[in-house]
């Protein structure tokens, strides 16, 4: 009997589940390089920093359309941007109830809008800054400031909260951003 | 089987150019937007053949954004279609080889050498992975075949490629009618691996 259960669910039990799409991928890389090259390759106030900066935001842009005509675990629906969910998800952490989820979990959802927020605010007050009307402003600078800082300390709350998750759900989530497949431990608690 | 997972890895390919067709030609088209808004902006007319050639070129760029969308959209359901398709077909699988097990009374010791006759392992093999003498293997698998009712490996296994080949997979039956119709009784819940 043991061996049937094995040729049923494959070897030790896990199941691989592909979760995202190759553009889902392919746009949160490219996320990833433009705030890196953005925040620490690239000349501040070059042509390049502006370039790469719409970029961004066309990455953004895409990835939005992409939830609403996009497969299942791409769309807005898979993880709604919910604090009570964030907090229900929150207190089953607390209690220790580990739960796996396909999409981003309740509070992953939630730094994902955060981040592409940022992202899009970066982008507004930099386009503000080339224009004539707000070139010079103090605020819209000190804006573009603020909010770059909010985002890199997004992105590192960002990276912990994939690291503990990866740990405690037993889900590789760094893996399945590159090959697409959650590769789900024997009896988690999957939703 | 191989064909399949070929042809699935081609799929993976296609889907990921698609998607790195539409990133790239999306910041094209965004490109020439931008150029477009700032020509206007600069104050030139909407009729300057520049501006014209660029918001056709967006237009067709954007179309064409939209149209790759719809094809990942279809290839990747199509995609997730197959792998239920499979995980339906080796859940039947794995339903109806225990249903004949359980029909045929097979003991414990014996279920395990079947299933390893099915996965193709000789007898030798066999009695090496399971520590014990070749002859109790094939004294085993004699066993099987008696309570199978077939006459040897060849035809054991083909009992149940004829299972699967004999069309009505239904996916959505809960069991197979022709492994009823033949009398074994339905697994006990806790035997039924979902």
């Amino acid at each position: 009997m043991v061996a049937l259960e094995q040729t049923d669910r494959g070897q030790h039990g896990a199941r691989e589940i592909p979760v995202w799409d190759p553009l889902v991928r392919l746009i949160h890389w490219s996320l990833a390089l433009t705030i890196l090259l953005n925040g620490a390759v690239v000349e501040d106030e070059s042509l390049a920093h502006e370039w790469i900066g719409y970029v961004a935001l066309g990455l953004v842009a895409l990835r939005a359309i992409w939830a609403l005509a996009g497969p299942k675990h791409a769309r807005f629906s898979a993880f709604p941007p919910s604090p009570r969910r964030a907090l229900v998800h929150l207190g089953r952490l607390l209690s220790g109830e580990r739960r796996v989820h396909l999409s981003h979990n309740p509070l992953g959802a939630l730094m994902v809008y955060n981040i592409w927020l940022s992202v899009i605010a970066l982008g507004v007050t930099g386009y503000m800054m080339t224009t004539p009307a707000y070139f010079g402003i103090d605020w819209v600078e000190e804006l573009h400031e603020v909010v770059f800082g909010w985002l890199i300390l997004s992105v590192a709350l960002h990276v912990a909260g994939v690291a503990f998750e990866s740990w405690w759900s037993g889900v590789n989530l760094v893996r399945a951003m590159v090959n697409g497949r959650k590769t789900i431990p024997p009896g988690s608690n999957v939703e | 089987m191989t064909l399949m997972l070929w042809s699935s890895r081609t799929k993976e390919r296609r889907a990921t150019i698609l998607a790195g067709l539409i990133l790239l030609q999306t910041v094209s088209a965004l490109f020439f937007i931008g150029d477009v808004i700032a020509d206007l902006r600069g104050g030139t007319p909407l009729d300057n053949p520049h501006v014209l050639i660029e918001t056709v070129a967006s237009v067709v760029l954007i179309s064409g954004v939209i149209f790759m969308m719809i094809e990942l959209r279809s290839l990747l359901s199509r995609m997730s279609d197959m792998q239920s398709g499979l995980d339906i077909a080796r859940g039947h699988l794995g339903e109806v080889i225990g249903d004949f097990f359980h029909a045929w009374k097979l003991t414990a010791a014996e279920r395990d050498v079947a299933i390893m006759i099915l996965k193709g392992l000789d007898n030798d093999t066999i009695a090496s992975m399971r520590n014990t003498a070749p002859g109790t293997v094939r004294a085993q698998a004699t066993g099987i075949y008696a309570k199978s009712g077939t006459t040897g490996r060849a035809q054991f296994i083909s009992l149940f490629m004829e299972e699967l080949m004999s069309g009505e997979l239904d996916p959505d039956a809960q069991s197979n009618p022709k492994a009823e119709a033949r009398g074994p009784r339905p697994l006990p819940d806790s035997a039924r691996a979902s």
